[in-house]
């Protein structure tokens, strides 16, 4: 456990996004206090992976619905007033999740924590809360592109 | 002759960023979501390249890639693995199936090209086969109408392949300053769930863009499209010539 707390989970979750944005994603999206993100305007999509082996967590990336739009509709290449599809949508998040909670589980591996990875779920709608319960350890990092901004959570804990 | 790539992966994201990858050269792109439509289109086509994914449902990568090896004909089709994971064990254990190469999500399409150039013989696209299309496999134009001639049978794969090139031809109108479209049903006499909402698909993309269009088929389809509501009051001609007459 206390090799745990040394684990830099924070720099590891932003490196990834940000190799995200880098690449598929080509958008400038900056690094941002995450007590700044304001995910509550209008519906919310939440994309998660769970671990679990010698540690288990979940990875939660949440954004709302118009900034999955515009995610979509970049990674397709497509107008953004183009009719995008809810399968699609959950598509790109679920594959957001996926990438970061694999390089998450790389990183988790590296440092004498092998875990299993879950498929990314996808959770969307208007008032809803997610929490995971007696985490040991838990970072918050967010994004912002333009006015939108991305919140992605980490809740982990060690089973040893 | 263009190289066949076949794109093996749940995720349409990923299967879009890596047909998006090829199009700059001669590929012709195949396109699977599990191991088990991969296999399919493999036997079938017997593709230059496959890019494939690990971790899907139905079949994984790891099996697909394994029955692939089994096969006499396609054992030596080389493959380039796609993986979320970029760890020691995880990369070792892929080294271990006898791929060609493997890639870390996310990724850029440009290092997949650069993996896919040491395996492949890569050629640019011809610019004239550029501009007029990728949307011209199923469309052709007569005057100033715009026909789409859907298949026999619809799949998955050519459901994400006709609504692309849909995109690309309604760009085009626009430039060109056509608005008339026909559908033509005539061969897509083999109907199912795909076939129906490729057509909704398309109805609502012209509707969307204002462009005028029309629909051909036979009277079978006729009586399928009445069952929903969302082509319920769409207009069937019996051929190609009635439509037209009809703008």
């Amino acid at each position: 456990m206390e090799e745990l707390k040394t684990l830099d989970l924070k720099a590891s979750v932003a490196n990834s996004m940000q190799e995200v944005f880098n690449t598929m994603l080509p958008m400038e999206a900056e690094l941002i206090d995450a007590e700044l993100a304001e995910i509550d305007n209008g519906n919310r999509i939440v994309g998660s992976v769970s671990f679990a082996g010698s540690v288990m967590g979940n990875v939660n990336i949440q954004v709302n619905e118009v900034f999955a739009r515009l995610m979509t509709a970049t990674m397709l290449g497509m107008d953004k007033d183009e009719s995008i599809g809810e399968e699609e949508v959950f598509d790109v998040i679920g594959e957001l999740s996926n990438m970061v909670g694999g390089n998450l589980k790389s990183r988790l591996y590296d440092f004498g924590f092998p875990c299993n990875l879950s498929i990314p779920s996808i959770t969307s709608g208007g008032h809803f809360r997610i929490e995971s319960k007696n985490w040991a350890r838990r970072e918050s990092v967010a994004f912002r592109y333009r006015e939108h901004t991305m919140l992605v959570e980490v809740y982990i804990t060690s089973n040893r | 002759m263009a190289l066949k790539v076949l794109t093996v992966d749940d995720s349409k994201m990923i299967r879009t960023v890596v047909a998006k990858a090829f199009g700059p050269y001669d590929c012709e792109i195949f396109e699977g979501e599990n191991g088990v439509e991969g296999l399919s289109i493999a036997a079938r086509e017997n593709p230059d390249l496959i890019v494939l994914d690990i971790t899907m449902p139905v079949m994984n990568g790891d099996e697909m890639l394994e029955k692939l090896k089994g096969q006499p004909s396609l054992k030596d089709i080389p493959v380039i693995m796609l993986t979320a994971e970029s760890g020691k064990e995880n990369v070792m254990n892929i080294a271990k199936l006898g791929i060609s190469d493997y890639i870390v999500k996310p990724f850029k399409g440009e290092q997949l090209i650069e993996r896919a150039t040491k395996i492949v013989n890569l050629q640019p696209r011809d610019e004239n086969d550029s501009a007029a299309g990728a949307s011209t496999k199923y469309f052709s134009l007569d005057n100033d109408i715009h026909i789409l001639v859907l298949p026999l049978k619809i799949t998955k794969p050519i459901v994400v392949e006709v609504e692309d090139q849909m995109r690309t031809r309604i760009k085009e109108m626009a430039k060109l300053k056509h608005n008339k479209f026909v559908l033509d049903l005539s061969k897509a006499t083999y109907t199912n769930m795909l076939l129906m909402k490729l057509i909704i698909s398309i109805i609502e993309s012209c509707r969307k863009s204002g462009i005028r269009h029309r629909v051909v088929g036979p009277s079978k389809i006729n009586d399928e499209l009445k069952g929903f509501h969302e082509t319920s009051d769409i207009q069937i001609d019996e051929t190609i010539d009635e439509a037209k007459a009809k703008f």
